[in-house]
């Protein structure tokens, strides 16, 4: 079966709370846009059931009733919403695409907020107590409901002994699991001694999660099996938090755009990524702090970003690459120099009908100088039949080299 | 490679699901099955039993409320 290929201008992969905030500024921004969510509009956000720090929700939300909100808020700027798995794509170029199984769209610019999911164990009846049924991976989301009762804690990096430690101000014990012999873990020194010293964490060593038990509803013990002698230990806990670790979505775009080994996309501030129209927002980046704020900043970022960079290019097309012959002035409007030089060039025009003078404030956007090559301001590229003939900068800016360059 | 269509509308869970798995069961691998919905729970457990059996899913809303939801059998 072919595909049916549709046109967008922008193509936002994963309807979390970044993807829906790039959404909101490129709706409003009148850009043809797409969000593609393979699970839930609203992500990983969903899960959660308490949001306490979401700012200008005192009373706090929950996670599903925060992300409807930026759902409706999406589709109010006519955002359209695709339910379906991304497969495939193909970034490089103007014409970019995004392939799900029965459709290609095409369009100028990508968002990439795919988000992550946290590290499972594999065990059995894993995915059974998800969640609100048994299994956390946010102490800071379930330490309260937890309060005097035993919880268990699943590896010995930084995040599951410091979550570790958080607990033990809630509930009466803290079990940790530690894959590694006695006294060996995951996490810095300092964390290390001082978890060492809590006196309600007890640690179990050279475990692994064996099965998860319970019943339909909630999870009731973790059976551990130590990895030495082979022994099952059937653990009865209330939760059990996993810190494993944090896996990116990000397998469809490796090879494509930068990635730190741990596959989080690398960015600069404006969402960026190596690609040209290619920017990425939210918790799938590279950063310090993953949260529903953070991911809401990005998300306006890279809306913003992707709205600038389809509008310069269209500009770029429609007036800097045009057939008659015309030079492009690359200044800062923020030196003087090149402000002065400014006036020189509208006059340069003047006495010249058959020329026309486009000019590009770099302080303004850098993009049509860095579409033209241009690193060095001021500079003048004259362009004929739709391509660059040659360029002059600085010192070398004068009537008589100009016009040097329209003879060649 | 066949598209069938079935007609939910109007029909409250679990019956979508059920009609839906019925259906699946007499396609072959490759054909395509797009399921009329408007009842907001079978627009999650229709597709959730669909992915849960390794086929591809897509939901689309074609009105407000009302979702057609194509299966491709795997
Ligand atoms: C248990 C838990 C509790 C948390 N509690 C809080 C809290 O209290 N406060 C807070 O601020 N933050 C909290 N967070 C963090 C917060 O959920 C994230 O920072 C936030 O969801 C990041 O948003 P995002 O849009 O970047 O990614 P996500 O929310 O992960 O969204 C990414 C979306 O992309 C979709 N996707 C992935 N791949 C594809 C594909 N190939 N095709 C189509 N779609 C795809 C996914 O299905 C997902 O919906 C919590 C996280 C967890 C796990």
């Amino acid at each position: 079966m072919a595909k049916t290929v549709e046109h967008y201008d922008v193509v936002v992969i994963g309807g979390g709370a970044a993807g829906l905030t790039a959404g909101i500024y490129c709706g409003r921004a009148r850009l043809k846009t797409l969000i593609i969510e393979k699970a839930l509009v609203g992500g990983l956000a969903t899960y959660t059931n308490e949001m306490e720090n979401y700012p200008g929700f005192p009373e706090g939300s929950t996670g599903l009733g925060l992300m409807e909100l930026f759902h409706r808020q999406a589709k109010k700027f006519g955002v359209q919403f695709k339910l379906t798995d991304v497969k495939a794509v193909r970034l490089e170029g103007e014409d970019k695409v995004v392939e799900t199984f029965r459709n290609e769209f095409h369009c100028k610019a990508v968002i990439l907020a795919t988000g992550g999911k946290p590290r499972l164990t594999g065990a059995p009846n894993e995915d059974k107590y998800l969640y609100d049924k048994g299994i956390s991976f946010c102490a800071t989301c379930d330490a309260a409901a937890n309060t005097d009762k035993t919880v268990l804690v699943i590896g010995s990096g930084d995040a599951a002994i410091e979550e570790g430690m958080f607990l033990t101000k809630f509930a009466k014990k803290v079990i940790v699991s530690v894959l590694h012999d006695e006294g060996i873990m995951d996490c810095n020194e300092i964390a290390k001694g001082e978890a060492l010293k809590n006196p309600k964490m007890e640690f179990l060593w050279n475990t692994t999660v064996h099965e998860f038990r319970g019943g339909e509803e909630h999870l009731r013990s973790v059976a551990l099996k130590n990895s030495k002698t082979g022994e099952i230990l059937d653990v009865p806990v209330d939760t059990c938090f996993i810190f494993i670790g944090y896996l990116p979505n990000t397998e469809l775009f490796r090879g494509m755009v930068d990635m730190t080994r741990g596959g989080y996309i690398l960015t600069n501030e404006r969402m960026e990524t190596r690609i040209p129209g290619v920017f990425a927002a939210g918790d799938v980046r590279e950063k310090f702090l993953r949260q529903v704020a953070t991911a809401v900043g990005d998300g306006a970022i890279a809306g913003y970003a992707a709205e600038k960079y389809i509008a310069e290019s269209e500009m770029f097309e429609s007036q800097v690459m045009g057939e008659s012959p015309r030079i492009v002035y690359v200044y800062n409007a923020a030196s003087a120099g090149d402000r002065e030089l400014l006036g020189a060039m509208e006059q340069y025009e003047q006495c010249r009908c058959d020329l026309k003078l486009i000019k590009a404030d770099v302080y303004k956007s850098n993009g049509i100088a860095q579409r033209l090559n241009v690193s060095e301001t001021p500079c003048v590229v004259y362009i004929r039949d739709g391509e660059v003939v040659g360029s002059v900068a600085c010192d070398r800016i004068c009537p008589e080299n100009i016009d040097a360059l329209r003879r060649t | 490679m066949a598209e069938f269509e079935l007609d939910c509308l109007g029909e409250a869970c679990p019956v979508p699901l059920m009609k839906t798995e019925k259906k699946m069961a007499g396609l072959k691998s490759g054909d395509t099955l797009i399921v009329h919905i408007d009842h907001s729970c079978a627009m999650k457990n229709v597709p959730e039993w669909a992915r849960k059996q390794g086929h591809n899913v897509e939901v689309e809303e074609v009105g407000d409320g009302e979702w057609d939801v194509i299966i491709e059998k795997c």
